[in-house]
């Protein structure tokens, strides 16, 4: 077997494990990064990309709203390129109860929120497409954050600081005797078991942690909280829209790059289905009535894909009744818990506490291996972040390429654009024509940013997240893996299949209208004329 | 809320027809393609004005993407309004005057001698060129003495006394460059028994919107549909227009690209041949002689839009002894002011090169189109002369050939 | 305007139908809102490719009576063996007269090549496509080449020549690929990485830069057997380009069709519009129907979004309007329907039932099936159960068969084309 030897392991590729990994790497300890499937695939990937002002937790959990804005404004200046400033509404329509708006300012005072209500008139000068008859609004420094390239760029930035990666890479057992030494991983590509030995082992697994946690001996229990959402194949809105009323169901619905998500419910889950969670039609219905009362017609429009995630709930106490669940963080030193030394746990959490969570479970680890280094991630930008972005610097730099071919790339990757696109006009021609990526970008993509399959790339680059599902680029992107030398025959002929039932897991449950017909019209192409069922059969 | 009917692009199913069918696309890779500059753009504007590209101001608006398209999007218009949200508005003394026709046009015809004699002049033309950006190997219009308006007084007075009648909305080129056609119109009526009345008119509004002069547009169209709603007498007469672009804006135009509510007179609005179709059907035809031509047809891309290409075909079908070609529906390459305009007057010239060449091979006496500009297209690049289906008629009515 | 008949869609049964009726004197008619599912097609013509259990077909006719008698439903059931065979020959000749020329192999099936490598059954297929040459080659056993431009994307020779080589039919080739890279392109003021195969085809039929691309095919194919290419050979000029380029070659050029525009489809599509209109048809682009008038169960009259007014009256009404892509069904959150006169369709309630839980499966999926229910004359009925008369439907709006699954969407759209026309013309000449 092979045998690998780092200081610290991080089992975990989310944004919490490529955040961790990051800030290991920045204060000079060496570490490795194990994800079994790829960067951001699971919960991480999964949510509706809220940058959170706190206004929403400011009410019922005032500890997790001051914590949220701490870091909001935090991000906003290290991961630039991740973020949009679009601003947030909280709107009361009629249904809801008055009571509330006056509650949330109240509690965002005492969050140190900036949340101010404004004059209907500016909030649909703000949103036109709002429901006409809300009674009130308010503004909130909500954000979006895109995880894909927030988890990709932290890893960037670590492996050119000396990090590891290791995707499509299984942690299989925790090697232990009486002490935790490292793990066993399992590289389903390859197919074959690597050991990795290290001084400790993080637990950044998210809702995984308690298969992590068996195999290292330790009890780590999880509530495994299923939540969909249904993305709307353009943007509808340009700020993220709130429902003025206590968290429950479908009562946001979030701007992501080209979409818009409407999120998201909240079901009960059995840790067995953790993996293969699916989206019920009651779930798409509330989603998309409830959407309605935000903006107005959401459903006649074209519903792209539906999707869920699983919400890393810890339990906290040992009570298995649910109501000592927290959704903050949580972070467990085994050896002091469990007299288990050599592993730690970070989870819990939201998706733009990962810095926070990062620095305490990295800060834990410099106490215990007697590091004196000091968390610097609060003030170093991420690689693509060092400044804010100018599309008219980026119109400059490049002749001879559309506008938005340039904004769109600037988007993704933030400065790093002008390494990217390579002043050559084979690097120009567009494959993903939904999204703007060129050549240029997928052969970066493929060298730098650990890609394995299309699945990948796509998280990486965007390509076959429009509204054509990967119809066109699906082939073309198999073509420049075998072009760029990145794969073999055999593995790009399995990885275009697995690319398109990965987009098919997510139109299923919409499949009507022109979602059917795009879906039609693909399968026409690619078993029709292509024939790509032959590939699977083999010979 | 969403409106609805803004955002056609959303059934966009990527199947990029439209692009094939681009004629602008087909000769210059300056333009993407109306998929790329239509409905894929759309969602990044959606997202930021930022990523509105320049190239969307070479799409000339022949709606032929629209006209392919299996999936109800309205390409063009998504393409034009998306110009004038998002390009910058530079003044430009060309664009002004090119879009003025009324203004160009009195000037024009109260000195027409003088201006025939000095727009054929190549050191005019040249100056035009380097100053105004107006392609030397253009050549313009030829404009009457007078306008046709004028001579409908003194001339024509009679008009009431027929047994029906008819609106005609004449438009700026009849009225400043081609009375005969004006004049044919109304031998043809006449001898149908059909009167004609005119109402009080100012341009369509065609290069104005084609130049983002939207206000100045709805002014017009605001003025036009009063008027015609006036002497059509709310609907009871009928209004007919031998320019098939004219028609197009009164009827679509109007309402989709600027908002007017023309719903009172909308539906009594006729491309000319339409309506000599269906009175022909009625039975109120007129004695046609032969006309021994061999003649060829262009289709215009607006009545290929708007539909109607069928009517004129049937109705030149009609006249005896014309020996009538189809030629192959495609785009002349002017596209209104588009040709006029040095940036993209090269293109202009590209497009067409496919259609003189297949009139050259059909070699016609004459070639026949129902839309103004393509008649000043064609004459410039093929030896024959152009005519309108009215003056055809008018030949047959009137003694034959 | 009244007609014979009008076709209400104006795709491969559509087309078909008007060039029969057009054949026999009738005035006819077809409205098209939009390009038809030919531009996306193969540019082949299926007749039957395979077992329900997925194997192949190698003789279509021979088993299309078995099949039939599994599948009454089918719209082969309906059409009747003759009527699909003379479908299928007049078709072939009406292409002929266009100066298209559609080859088969006897009464079986051959084989295409894919753009992934893999072997697609089917009957009729261009020249560039199947040929007795091409055929003969296959008997020789030397080599091939699979050939791309530069910068062309919507092609990658490697996935193909990989995919071919593990086929046994290929065992004995020895496949080389190659990329032919034209400095000239980059003179046509494009960028030609942007280029789609219509780009190229129009470069192909302009006939200027054949010898040069004839020399670099020979640089990099040597003495290759055939030259397999992206299906982009010419479109108006295909027939001329293409002889022209094998005898500057000295080599079997093979087409090899690609992502959308199929141009291999685009030909068959204006050869059949060319056909429809010397035979003196009428083909209204670009509008869509949108009511009629239905009295005592007969169509009266039709509405159009640009004739609306007048409309259009025929004696016999063709519905061809495609599936789902060229908007024949429309599928909604939770019914199918037919949108136009609201016929009766076959579906699945359960949205669940309309796909299957892979999107690449033996099972295929079950919105295929879906479409109008017909009676064996291709009459359909509607929703309130009243046949209507003087109504056909025809081609992918029909329900119960599987286009894909099958390997018989061309020759359904034919063969029911064919059908409706025949009907119509007998009860013409009746009157």
């Amino acid at each position: 077997m092979k045998r690998l030897e780092t200081t610290a392991i991080v089992i975990g590729g989310g944004v919490t494990g490529a955040g961790t990994l990051r800030d290991l790497a920045l204060r000079g300890i060496d570490a490795m990064l194990i994800e079994k499937n790829d960067i951001t695939s699971g919960t991480s990937g999964r949510n509706h990309g809220l940058l959170h002002s706190g206004a929403r937790y400011a009410v019922k959990d005032l500890e997790s709203a001051k914590e949220c804005i701490r870091e909001n404004r935090i991000l906003k200046k290290v991961a630039r390129h991740c973020i949009e400033d679009s601003g947030g509404l909280f709107i009361t329509v009629p249904d809801d109860d008055p009571e509330y708006h006056y509650k949330l300012l109240e509690y965002c005072k005492y969050a140190d929120i900036d949340a101010e209500e404004i004059r209907l008139r500016d909030a649909f000068k703000l949103e036109p497409n709002l429901n006409p008859d809300i009674l009130s609004a308010i503004l909130v420094p909500d954000g979006i954050i895109d995880p894909f390239r927030l988890a990709s760029s932290n890893i960037l930035d670590a492996q050119e600081h000396g990090a590891r990666v290791l995707t499509h890479t299984e942690v299989v057992d925790i090697i232990s005797d009486g002490r935790v030494r490292g793990v066993i991983c399992r590289d389903r590509l390859a197919g074959e078991d690597v050991e990795v030995y290290g001084q400790l082992v993080i637990n950044a697994s998210g809702v995984w942690g308690q298969h992590i946690g068996r195999m290292a001996g330790v009890d780590l229990k999880m509530f495994p909280s299923k939540g969909s959402m249904v993305i709307i194949d353009y943007r509808i809105n340009n700020i993220v829209v709130n429902r003025c009323r206590m968290p429950t169901d479908g009562d946001i619905i979030v701007p992501g790059d080209t979409v818009s998500i409407i999120g998201t419910t909240s079901k009960r889950i059995d840790y067995s289905e953790v993996d293969h969670c699916t989206i019920d039609d009651d779930e798409i219905d509330i989603l998309l009535s409830d959407g309605e009362k935000l903006i107005p017609n959401v459903s006649k429009t074209r519903v792209l894909r539906a999707y869920c995630g699983v919400r890393p709930l810890v339990e906290v106490s040992g009570e298995s009744d649910g109501r000592e669940i927290s959704r903050g963080v949580v972070l467990i030193d085994h050896e002091k818990r469990d007299g288990l030394q050599g592993f730690i746990t970070i989870a819990g959490g939201k998706l733009m506490t990962y810095r926070l969570m990062a620095e305490m479970a990295t800060d834990l680890t410099c106490r215990k291996l007697s590091i004196k280094k000091k968390c610097s991630t609060h003030k170093t930008p991420l690689p693509g972040s060092e400044r804010a972005s100018s599309i008219k610097r980026g119109i400059r730099s490049f002749t001879g390429i559309s506008r938005s071919v340039i904004g769109s790339t600037l988007n993704r990757h933030g400065e790093r654009v002008y390494s990217i696109l390579k002043r050559d006009k084979k690097n120009y021609a567009i494959i993903c024509e939904c999204e703007m990526v060129t050549v240029g970008e997928i052969e970066y993509a493929l060298k730098n940013l650990n890609v394995k399959d299309i699945v990948d790339l796509r998280r990486r680059t965007r390509i076959g997240m429009g509204p054509c599902q990967g119809e066109l680029c699906a082939y073309r992107a198999a073509g420049l893996f075998l072009e760029f030398d990145h794969a073999t025959p055999d593995e790009v002929n399995k990885m275009f299949l697995d690319f398109l039932e990965e987009r098919w897991k997510g139109i299923k449950p919409v499949l009507w209208g022109d979602s059917l017909r795009e879906s039609e019209f693909t399968y026409w192409i690619y078993e029709g004329l292509f024939g790509i069922s032959d590939l699977q059969a083999g010979e | 809320m969403i409106q609805l009917e803004n955002i056609s692009f959303d059934h966009c199913i990527k199947c990029t027809i439209c692009t094939v069918y681009c004629p602008v696309a087909r000769v210059t890779h300056l333009f993407p393609g109306p998929k790329q500059s239509g409905p894929d753009a759309e969602r990044l504007r959606k997202k930021t004005p930022e990523l509105v590209d320049e190239s969307l101001k070479y799409c000339t608006n022949c709606k032929r993407c629209e006209i392919s398209c299996p999936s109800d999007v309205k390409i063009a218009d998504i393409i034009q309004d998306a110009k004038w949200k998002y390009l910058k508005k530079r003044f430009r003394i060309r664009d002004y005057f090119l879009s003025r026709t009324d203004l160009l046009g009195t000037v024009a015809t109260s000195t027409s001698w003088f201006v025939n004699f000095f727009t054929r002049l190549f050191l005019v033309k040249f100056f035009l060129d380097k100053l105004l950006k107006i392609p030397s190997g253009r050549r313009f219009p030829q404009y009457e003495r007078g306008t046709f308006r004028r001579w409908f007084r003194k001339n024509a007075d009679d008009q009431g006394s027929f047994d029906e009648q008819v609106v005609y909305f004449h438009g700026c080129f009849v009225n400043y460059n081609d009375h005969q056609l004006g004049r044919d119109l109304l031998t043809v009526l006449n001898t149908m028994n059909i009167g004609v009345l005119l109402a009080n008119e100012k341009c369509c509004g065609v290069p104005l919107i084609a130049n983002a002069y939207l206000e100045k547009a709805r002014r017009n169209g605001r003025h036009n549909i009063r008027s015609l709603e006036q002497a059509s007498e709310h609907g009871r007469i009928p209004i007919v227009a031998t320019s098939t672009s004219c028609t197009y804006a009164l009827k679509y135009e109007y309402q989709n690209l600027l908002a007017l509510d023309n719903s009172r007179i909308v539906n009594n609005i006729e491309y000319i041949m339409k309506y000599l179709y269906s009175q022909f059907e009625r039975g109120n035809i007129p004695e046609m002689k032969p006309v021994g031509m061999r003649v060829a047809y262009h289709a215009p891309c607006h009545l290929e839009r708007m539909g109607g290409v069928i009517y004129t075909i049937e109705v030149l079908k009609r006249i005896p002894g014309l020996d009538l070609v189809l030629l192959y529906s495609e785009c002349c390459g002017i596209a209104g002011t588009y040709g006029f305009k040095s940036e993209s007057y090269e293109i202009s010239q590209k497009i067409g090169q496919d259609l003189f060449r297949k009139i050259e091979r059909a070699d016609p006496e004459v070639v026949i189109t129902d839309c103004e500009t393509c008649k000043l297209q064609i004459e410039m690049n093929t030896p024959y002369s152009v005519l309108h289906p009215v003056n055809v008629l008018t030949m047959a009515v009137k003694e034959g050939k | 305007m009244k007609y014979d008949c009008l076709i209400i869609g104006g795709g491969l049964s559509g087309l078909t139908c008007g060039i029969k009726c057009a054949r026999e004197g009738l005035r006819c008619a077809i409205i098209s809102s939009g390009m038809s599912a030919l531009h996306f097609s193969s540019g082949s013509i299926d007749l039957l490719g395979y077992h329900p259990d997925g194997t192949v077909v190698y003789q279509p006719f021979e088993h299309l009576g078995h099949f039939i008698n599994e599948h009454p439903e089918h719209p082969y059931a309906k059409c009747g063996i003759d009527t699909v065979r003379d479908a299928f020959g007049f078709v072939r000749g009406e292409l002929q007269q266009e100066d298209l020329d559609l080859f088969c192999n006897g009464e079986d099936n051959h084989f295409h090549i894919t753009a992934m490598g893999t072997m697609k059954p089917t009957y009729l297929s261009q020249r560039s496509v199947f040929n007795e040459s091409l055929k003969g080659a296959f008997k020789k056993r030397a080599r091939i080449a699979v050939l791309n431009f530069s910068g062309f994307r919507d092609f990658y020779p490697d996935i193909v020549v990989a995919n071919l080589r593990k086929n046994s039919l290929f065992s004995v080739f020895e496949i080389v690929s190659g990329t032919i890279d034209l400095p000239l392109f980059r003179r046509t003021n494009r960028n030609p990485h942007e280029f789609r195969s219509i780009d190229i085809a129009r470069i192909f039929d302009s006939e200027k830069y054949l010898p040069r691309i004839a020399v670099e095919i020979e640089k990099l194919s040597g003495d290759a057997l055939f030259v397999a290419m992206p299906a982009f050979i010419g479109i108006t000029n295909y027939n001329r380009i293409h002889r022209r380029l094998e005898e500057l070659t000295g080599t079997l050029i093979y087409e090899i069709p690609t992502l959308p525009p199929s141009i291999l489809g685009m030909r068959i599509d204006n050869a059949l519009k060319s056909r429809f209109a010397a035979l003196g048809g009428v083909f209204i682009n670009g509008d869509k129907i949108i009511g009629g008038e239905i009295l005592n169960n007969r169509i009266e009259q039709l509405h159009t979004t640009n004739y609306y007014d007048t409309g259009f009256t025929a004696d016999y009404y063709v519905l061809s309007t495609g599936s789902f892509f060229s908007g024949g069904l429309l599928s909604e959150y939770n019914q199918i329907r037919e949108p136009i006169f609201n016929l009766q369709v076959y579906s699945e309630r359960d949205r669940e039932q309309w796909r299957s839980s892979n999107f690449i499966s033996g099972e295929s999926h079950p919105f295929l099936e879906f479409g109008v229910n017909t009676d064996d004359r291709l009459r359909p009925a509607t929703l309130q159960g009243e046949m209507i008369e003087n109504l056909f439907c025809t081609g992918a709006l029909l329900s119960h068969y599987n286009p894909v699954k099958e390997g018989s969407g061309g020759g359904v759209a034919l063969s029911t084309g064919y059908y409706a026309a025949r009907q119509i013309i007998e009860r013409k000449a009746g009157q």
